[in-house]
């Protein structure tokens, strides 16, 4: 299903009665996530310029959630402010300012990747085929989400394109690389998952105690790198 | 100082939470009922937000080992030092040697705090515990037996007996409260009479309530329009009313996600979250709809209230707030 560009006149939502959602679209793509993320960027800008009305914006696919101190604003003040900063967003060629790119290093297959051999079977491709896609372009960090420094990641190759698998793991070893639908991402934590395990990397998505604790952050960019 | 002799259901450190890395994937986490932990800890004249304990339907059993005064407030679980009972909204004075219980009774959660909050690391923020990641509180879990849960500030006895002044402000913590709701940002993805059936009927809690999200079902289930695809992952909040496929919603709490792809059909307004903090398996619930005024209202009136008591909790004498000693 492919929506309408995105419009002049985003359209601002109450979420609640302390919080905005700005939606910029209705669709899975970077151009639009990119703008969230610029959104996200310009609301940050004006907190650390002690501007406390607004609340740490959490990004979507193509929308914004934005809390407000409802102590200090009302919705009608919130959503005209937030309508300022939307209007004050760069022209589209501000919004690909290239980003530095994260190296992930990924062992695939054997233990690390016990579901690989059986992805490539169902899509046809033998497991380096697979591996090479999987490695071959830089991903964006479209949003965060399901446990702390969850990377939702894709856009991925459309050779690479599976629904989830029919039943989840009750558990997915920490720093599994996984995809489902069109997405990548790697397993923060020992969670249950529902995705397909690729491979496995020794690097740290969340640490706690780092600062900051998540190693990909909002609209950043990733490549996977095979390893032995 | 206070030792853990059985932990009970489920005893955690909460204080006001860390709103600061959303965008990360962190919930907020913090008390599920943010104005008793404001009261435990105004009682004692803390910091609203500071570090107390959230006890969960069944409580712990504790060991006092060094005397010290405690705020109580939020559900009445049955507190007891001994065998005198201990009203929840005051502070009491508990001997070293003597042990605190909890004999059961109404609602979900109550809170314990002590001198200046009980200490407990900062991280990212906050001494908030949040299980699934394993972070926050005392390592990152729940009370074990043998944990001692210590002031932050030294033992004032004076601070003992006051009670919180005004009744208002303690919410009517009643096993059937009503709910206010604001429409929700997704009302084009439900039947058009499912805000007039969220409204109309009693919910019932269903016991896979957790600090994630208070689970509701009732005799009809909401309609949600499926021929509209799902929903791409957004931004959630406490108070969501989200609604999966099988059209009984899931109410989002203190620990909830920061993401989440179900449509939103309400959102229960900020001044209840601490009703729907109390709600137990088993509870009846009805939802009601007000204005996004009305709800900002209803907020700075909690919140004023709230002010108000802390100034004449931080006197130093507040004796217009002590317990008359013959009602105990």
């Amino acid at each position: 299903m492919s929506g309408a560009p995105p419009s002049s006149e985003p359209e601002i939502r109450p979420f609640g009665d302390s919080a905005l959602l700005a939606v910029l679209g209705d669709r899975m793509d970077v151009e639009l996530n990119a703008r969230v993320h610029e959104l996200a960027g310009s609301i940050r800008r004006v907190r650390q310029h002690g501007d406390r009305r607004w609340g740490t914006p959490v990004a979507g696919y193509c929308s914004l959630l934005v809390p407000y101190d409802l102590e200090q604003v009302t919705y009608g003040e919130a959503h005209d402010g937030l309508l300022g900063l939307i209007r004050s967003l760069g022209d589209a060629t501000r919004l690909f300012a290239p980003s530095p790119v994260v190296e992930i290093p990924v062992r695939y297959g054997g233990a690390d990747g016990p579901d690989l051999e059986g992805v490539a079977e169902r899509l046809a491709l033998t497991s380096a085929q697979l591996v090479e896609l999987h490695t071959a372009n830089a991903y964006r960090v479209f949003l965060l989400g399901f446990v702390p420094g969850f990377a939702y990641l894709g856009p991925l190759p459309r050779e690479l394109v599976l629904p989830r698998r029919a039943t989840p793991r009750q558990r997915v070893p920490r720093g599994s690389v996984a995809i489902a639908g069109e997405q990548t991402g790697v397993y923060p934590l020992e969670t249950p998952g529902g995705w397909h395990l690729l491979g496995r990397t020794d690097a740290v998505l969340w640490d706690v105690h780092r600062q900051p604790p998540a190693l990909l952050q909002p609209g950043a960019l990733v490549r996977f790198v095979a390893v032995g | 100082m206070l030792e853990v002799v059985t932990p009970g259901l489920l005893s955690t450190i909460q204080d006001a939470g860390r709103p600061d890395y959303a965008d990360v994937g962190v919930p907020t986490a913090g008390a599920c009922d943010p104005l008793a932990l404001a009261a435990a800890n105004l009682l004692l004249g803390n910091d609203a937000g500071s570090p107390a304990l959230e006890m969960t339907l069944t409580g712990p059993e504790l060991r006092v080992l060094t005397t010290c005064v405690a705020g109580l407030a939020g559900a009445d679980l049955g507190a007891h030092v001994e065998d005198r009972a201990l009203a929840p909204g005051a502070t009491h004075l508990l001997w070293a040697g003597s042990t605190v219980s909890f004999r059961g009774g109404s609602g979900a959660r109550a809170y314990l705090s002590l001198p200046g909050g009980i200490d407990a690391p900062q991280v990212l923020g906050s001494a908030s515990t949040y299980l699934p990641a394993g972070f926050g509180g005392l390592e990152g879990r729940a009370l074990l037996p043998g944990d001692r849960l210590v002031p932050l500030s030294p033992v004032d006895p004076d601070r003992a007996g006051l009670r919180w002044p005004d009744r208002l402000l303690q919410p009517a913590y009643a096993s059937s409260p009503t709910l206010r709701v604001v429409a929700g940002p997704h009302h084009d993805r439900f039947a058009r009479d499912a805000l007039d059936s969220l409204r109309d009927q009693d919910w019932e809690v269903r016991p896979e309530s957790d600090r994630m999200g208070v689970r509701v079902s009732a005799a009809s289930p909401l309609g949600v329009r499926l021929e509209r695809g799902e929903l791409l992952s957004e931004g959630m909040v406490w108070g969501a009313v989200q609604v999966p496929t099988d059209g009984q919603p899931i109410i989002l709490m203190a620990d909830h996600q920061t993401v989440g792809g179900y449509p939103v059909l309400a959102v229960v307004i900020r001044a209840d979250r601490p009703l729907l903090g109390q709600l137990a398996p088993g509870d009846r619930v009805r939802f009601a709809s007000v204005t996004l005024e009305e709800a900002q209202q209803a907020y700075q009136e909690q919140q004023d209230g709230l002010r108000k008591v802390a100034v004449r909790l931080g006197r130093k004498d507040p004796w217009d707030l002590l317990v008359d000693s013959a009602a105990g």
